[in-house]
């Protein structure tokens, strides 16, 4: 493996977190990892900061971000639909009893409305929901270029986060909490270490500056130094991953019973004037997030997450959910496309020890067996190999083509 | 029509075009063309130029007429493979036979396939096997090496100032001699070239080591059995022609396993009577079993295992199909029919075109 992906973060890195403000018209994503949430409010009702708006059958939920009133509860962005809600900007606040008595941490979670905040967005009261745990790995590797919204927040709330991770520790039993950092950004150790009365258990491991190095299945590798296969579940190696924004909205819920209403995005890009790391309320829509930091939107394409991962904005009402760790813009480019040279750039990049030119030319063949040949299947889609790819190659696209050509085959199969 | 990009991530890519592969391995033939002018001058020269233009034109022209892509030339690959062809010739080759020897090279070698990419074989190989096939008489002849005695320099002694005896001479004569093809004059910037481009990535160490170790470690041990062969043509198929990116595997294992078994062939061929077209063959056979080798030596993918028994097995049946090829390829030499090898590869090659090629032109791979 050879990526070196310039890290781009030095614009960003040491600007501090600062408090965006609250926005007049939020946007509240029911869609969650389990299926979209249902409503607990009705429309032209007048709600409190963090009343709870919405839950999913898993127990998942969303809170208002400011106090106001429910104007829409199915608004469509992007086919997904959407709470909204006027701010009425008097500041009143809804006092959870349930969240408050709750003394099960998991119910303290699951209450707050927390999920993953690194990339998939798992509920995080169901993946706490384990016994027998050894190492409790917090994840502070950012790999994707530009951001620096997890690394703000090191800097900013170590404590905090420790306090999160003791407390995980303790309810899982977890005798090692092992925090994963990048070397070039060692002096978090530092950091750290000042809390020392947080540091029993605690030991650090710095890992390459390389990506995907923040992937689970790399860093659990890095920790432990067992591989596991994609698609199964690091409990069951005794381990739990979490992510450091994860831990502070555990920290919120344990120590101030507040619930999960905000996170930090990191706003940069090539083509983005302004820069920083905001702490932004779930539900803002990313053309206010935008104009706040001074970025014209027009003419550029905008992209929520990072440059590796995220997903182009399509409609800049979209708002910031709770996975949502960058926001950055670039010039829009045609991407000139070549023959595949086969080079195997893309194999020598894959964190995953796959061939993506074969998915390619499965691709192209319409052959669905080689897709499973080469276990399409194990691809977690960090996009290294279309990073590294001198001719553009469509990579990426015929990896989720081949996936879901085999779903769709999955699924017309009686089992 | 107005095409909507919907770009995808990633969003950052890396400044590496194809271009840029290229433009590596046409630094490294820069010495070694040098070293051919200080053998052999101007004919190294006109057979080297010869080679390049009418490669260019034929890509120029064929890429437009078959391909509808008249920019192809401008990637380096035809002056890469113009070049390399010429590095196995003789510089008193005649120039008409380069010239068809450079436009074959790009039209049956590579641009028949669909385009830079997609060649199943080395194309300079292919274009200096349809030389062979066309004018075996020339080709062959030890005449052609003969024609002419034209040196620029005679000999250089970089190695002379640590002193003199035969390891000095030894020396001298692996940085610069004048004998052998064109591409042969300097053992020395071989083997850096061979260092370089590994360092950059451009090829991958398994193929060269894989074939260096296991052609050396065999000649050793059937000594007696094997003609005559030479070094810097082993070694300038080692890190030139054996590691052609589209006509090689992908996976690390599959290129060691392709590197040795280039070797072995190679061994094969001298001991079965081969005589200058050892590495040629060697190559372009295993060129044809790149396809299974990648299906065979798939990377252990991330936290699963390998079913070792059944890559034991594939690889054995791999090894046996192989040497039968190559038994296969023994025979045709034997009695003088390898030429109506290449009438059937360039049948083969228009029928494939004109079916299925032509449907396939604008997919990337």
């Amino acid at each position: 493996m050879f990526m070196k992906i310039p890290s781009l973060k030095s614009v960003t890195k040491k600007l501090p977190i600062t408090e965006l403000e609250s926005t007049d018209v939020f946007y509240i994503p029911l869609q969650a990892y389990f299926g979209t949430m249902k409503p607990l409010v009705a429309v032209g009702q007048k709600v409190q900061q963090y009343l709870p708006l919405a839950e999913g059958k898993d127990g998942s939920r969303i809170h208002a971000p400011v106090s106001g009133e429910i104007l829409e509860l199915n608004y469509l962005i992007n086919e997904n639909p959407h709470l909204v809600l006027q701010n009425d900007f008097t500041n009143t606040t809804y006092i959870d009893q349930e969240l408050e008595s709750a003394t099960e941490l998991t119910d303290k979670i699951r209450l707050a409305g927390i999920s993953g905040s690194g990339g998939a967005g798992f509920p995080t009261h169901i993946k706490y929901k384990t016994n027998a745990i050894d190492t409790l790995i917090v994840n502070g590797v950012e790999c994707e270029p530009y951001l620096t919204a997890d690394y703000a927040l090191m800097y900013d709330e170590a404590g905090e986060i420790l306090k999160a991770a003791q407390a995980s520790a303790q309810y899982f039993g977890a005798k090692n909490i092992v925090i994963g950092l990048e070397k070039q950004n060692k002096e978090l150790v530092k950091i750290f270490e000042s809390h020392s009365e947080l540091m029993h258990g605690v030991s650090f491991k710095l890992l390459p500056n390389t990506y995907p190095q923040g992937g689970e299945l790399q860093l659990i590798k890095a920790v432990i130094g067992k591989e596991i296969p994609k698609g199964s579940i690091p409990a069951d190696e005794g381990v739990v991953v979490s992510n450091v924004a994860t831990l502070l909205a555990v920290y919120k819920a344990l120590e101030l019973n507040q619930p999960n209403i905000d996170r930090v995005v990191t706003v940069s890009g090539e083509a983005a004037k302004h820069y920083g790391n905001f702490r932004v309320k779930i539900g803002t829509p990313i053309e206010y997030v935008l104009k706040k930091a001074g970025v014209n939107a027009a003419n550029v394409d905008v992209v929520l997450g990072g440059p590796m991962m995220g997903k182009i904005v399509t409609d800049l009402k979209q708002p910031i959910s709770k996975t949502s760790g960058g926001l950055l813009s670039f010039k829009k480019s045609a991407v000139k496309e070549n023959n595949c040279i086969q080079c195997s750039y893309c194999a020598d990049a894959c964190p995953q020890h796959l061939m993506p030119m074969q998915f390619a030319s499965a691709k192209f063949d319409h052959d669905t067996q080689k897709f499973i040949q080469f276990n399409v299947l194990d691809c977690i889609e960090c996009g290294a190999c279309q990073y590294i790819c001198p001719s553009n190659v469509p990579l990426m696209q015929s990896i989720s083509e081949g996936k879901s050509l085999l779903k769709s085959l999955q699924n017309s199969v009686p089992v | 029509m107005n095409k909507v990009l919907t770009h995808k991530a990633p969003f950052v890519t890396s400044k590496l075009r194809v271009s840029g592969v290229m433009l590596d391995v046409i630094i490294t033939l820069l010495p070694l063309v040098f070293f051919s002018y200080l053998a052999h001058g101007k004919y190294s020269m006109m057979v080297i130029g010869t080679a390049v233009g009418s490669a260019l034109i034929t890509d120029w022209l064929v890429s437009w007429f078959f391909l509808k892509k008249p920019n192809s030339p401008l990637d380096g690959s035809a002056i890469i493979t113009a070049t390399l062809m010429a590095f196995t010739l003789s510089p008193y080759t005649p120039l008409y036979m380069v010239a068809f020897g450079g436009a074959m090279a790009v039209l049956f070698g590579k641009t028949l396939w669909g385009g830079v990419g997609k060649n199943r074989f080395n194309p300079a190989l292919v274009g200096r096997e349809f030389m062979v096939a066309f004018f075996p008489v020339v080709m062959t002849s030890a005449s052609v090496w003969m024609a002419g005695t034209y040196t620029v320099v005679r000999g250089l002694h970089p190695f002379s100032v640590f002193g003199q005896g035969e390891i000095i001479n030894y020396l001298n004569s692996i940085f610069y001699n004048t004998n052998g093809a064109l591409g042969e004059y300097s053992i020395v910037f071989l083997a850096l070239a061979g260092i370089y481009l590994v360092a950059r990535r451009r090829i991958g160490w398994q193929i060269p080591t894989g074939l260096l170790v296991t052609f050396f470690a065999l000649s050793l041990w059937f000594e007696d059995s094997i003609s005559n062969y030479s070094i810097a043509g082993v070694l300038l198929g080692a890190i030139f022609m054996a590691t052609d990116m589209p006509s090689s595997p992908n996976s690390n294992s599959g290129k060691l396993f392709y590197g040795i078994m280039i070797g072995a062939v190679a061994i094969i061929c001298l001991a079965g009577g081969v005589k200058h077209e050892y590495m040629s063959y060697s190559i372009l056979v295993l060129n044809g079993f790149s396809t299974k080798i990648n299906e065979v030596f798939i990377p252990r993918t991330w936290g699963r295992k390998t079913d070792l028994p059944l890559r034991i097995k594939q690889t054995v049946l791999l090894i046996l199909q192989i040497v039968a090829v190559s038994m296969a390829v023994l025979g045709l030499n034997y009695y003088g029919y390898i030429h109506y090898l290449v009438f059937v590869y360039l049948a083969y090659m228009i029928f494939n075109f004109h079916f299925f090629t032509q449907k396939k032109l604008q997919d990337p791979i």
